[in-house]
């Protein structure tokens, strides 16, 4: 092996029970989670179902709905791996890794949903078949006169009105839409998979809810980036994420945080950051700093002073 | 040709050796609290697998409505707390007592692996929990993952991230913490700096 100078070399081996030791270890972690869990629990707060959020929220509710009909929504336009959008696109290798769970919240969000609730309700049927028989254009035309009038719509009894005009039949789906959203059922749909009984993946439950809903539910707030949300837990007082506290740091950079790949620059330069100090044994100079730092010294306080007493140290640099 | 069963059974013989497992005495210099936190870091993940095993066992549903399950929750929770705080402190020992000297390269570079990968393992456990705080990172983590070229690891999918907790996270991880022990174990803990006391005597080493 390569000499090294920087080691003393003499020491005393002393009695050690390794197994006492480890027991000790076991026995004190034990303990402590004990202790933890039995004086505070685990921390969690009640997720943002769709039901919930369609009743405290019905307008929001058939806005969001209504930008993923009409494609103006961020699933609708991300990109890899859902779809071909270019909206939420951060990197070449995002784009290489292609379309691996197909989403097209126009047909998987609302209109495939809907059409299960059609065979109950003769409106909904009717305005399916209209909305499906309208060129594209037409429809289109539908969306964004209906998007403006949900900007003047309010709430009356957990429905939504909205001023007269020419909707076509979107006010029909819509509200049908919401009635399904109230009724807790739509979560259901939109984790169906008609080829097998299992229900395993949540995805499109969880992307129908990631825009305003849960940007806008009180319970994010303090997990937002933009306030060091990475770290901080859903119940405060209680630790979280602690241990992502650089990634964090790094995300509220100004060139970092501004950026439209936040994402892939945080993660990239949280990662360099790793790197170094997974590489630290062999940087020069950054590889010695601990020798002159002296914090090693508090570590072997008692070694140093029986060495020297005996005077056993040895050092050759 | 090599002989494979007798190269693997002269490693072996060593490596796995109760010599090497059950020693009955240690440097000096390695005693006391400081010397601790590395077992107390794999005590912790002891405990999470112990706490993991039963929690698997009943199904995420039970986590959230049965009140057994929500204690044993919530001790999978507090022990990856101590797993980070102890594994946290033990990284600041090595660094300061530079214990990557004496050709212990490697062992750092492990300790480092297990680091890095114990954030994916916790935080793929925290997104099948079910909870609030599980819907936010799936949500939010999900651009950062895709961004990365990972997009095949879908944070939303909580049946994947349930795979990837239970058994390929930890198993990843167990190995990576198996290993870096092992070589603690083979090459010892890291021997003092000497001290400026003792410049003028010799006694260069050769680990």
């Amino acid at each position: 092996m390569k000499p090294t100078t920087d080691i003393v070399k003499q020491y005393r081996m002393v009695p050690e029970d390794f197994l006492k030791h480890l027991f000790a270890t076991l026995g004190i972690v034990i303990g402590l989670v004990l202790l933890a869990s039995l004086l505070f629990g685990v921390p969690e707060k009640p997720p943002l179902t769709i039901q919930t959020y369609a009743n405290a929220h019905p307008l929001s509710f058939e806005q969001v709905s209504l930008r993923a009909l009409d494609g103006q929504g961020r699933i609708a336009n991300y990109g890899p791996p859902y779809n071909h959008g270019t909206g939420s696109v951060q990197s070449g290798l995002q784009t290489g890794v292609g379309i691996l769970y197909p989403v097209n919240t126009a047909t998987d969000f609302v209109l495939h949903p809907l059409a299960m609730t059609a065979a109950m309700n003769p409106t909904v049927k009717s305005a399916i078949a209209t909305f499906d028989a309208a060129p594209p254009a037409v429809q289109q035309r539908w969306e964004a006169a209906y998007t403006t009038a949900l900007t003047h719509g309010h709430v009356v009894q957990g429905t939504v009105i909205t001023p007269a005009g020419h909707y076509g039949p979107l006010p029909s789906l819509m509200h049908g839409f919401l009635t399904l959203g109230q009724s807790g059922l739509l979560s259901g749909a939109l984790v169906r998979n008609s080829a097998v009984t299992t229900r395993f993946d949540n995805q499109n439950y969880l992307l129908f809810l990631q825009g305003d809903p849960l940007h806008n539910d009180p319970g994010t707030q303090s997990m937002k980036g933009e306030n060091w949300g990475i770290i901080h837990p859903a119940v405060n007082g209680y630790p979280g994420a602690w241990w992502m506290t650089i990634p964090t740091w790094i995300y509220q950079w100004p060139f970092v945080a501004n950026a439209a790949a936040a994402d892939a620059l945080a993660l990239s330069i949280g990662f360099l950051f790793w790197l170094f100090l997974a590489v630290t044994p062999w940087i020069p100079g950054w590889n010695r700093l601990p020798r002159h730092l002296g914090i090693h010294r508090l570590v072997w306080k008692t070694f140093y002073r029986s060495s020297e007493r005996v005077g056993t140290i040895h050092r050759a640099s | 040709m090599t002989n494979w069963t007798l190269t693997a059974k002269k490693r072996l013989g060593t490596i796995l050796s109760a010599e090497t497992w059950l020693p009955t005495e240690m440097p000096e210099y390695a005693q006391g609290f400081m010397y601790m936190l590395g077992s107390l870091t794999a005590s912790s993940f002891v405990v999470l697998i112990l706490s993991g095993i039963v929690l698997a066992m009943n199904g995420p549903e039970t986590w959230a409505t049965n009140g057994l399950m929500r204690f044993t929750a919530a001790t999978h929770f507090w022990a990856v707390q101590a797993f980070f705080f102890f594994m946290m402190l033990h990284l600041w020992r090595v660094f300061f007592t530079g214990a990557w000297r004496g050709g212990r390269g490697k062992t750092w570079l492990l300790g480092a692996i297990a680091f890095l990968v114990a954030i994916p393992t916790a935080f793929t456990g925290f997104l099948i929990n079910g909870d609030l705080y599980s819907q936010w990172n799936a949500v939010q983590g999900k651009d950062g993952i895709n961004a990365m070229g990972l997009g095949w690891v879908n944070l939303t999918n909580a049946s994947q991230m349930f795979g990837m907790h239970v058994v390929v996270m930890p198993l990843v991880l167990g190995a990576v913490i198996a290993l870096h022990i092992t070589l603690v174990r083979l090459k010892s803990v890291v021997p003092p700096y000497p001290t400026a006391a003792s410049q003028s005597t010799k006694g260069v080493s050769d680990q």
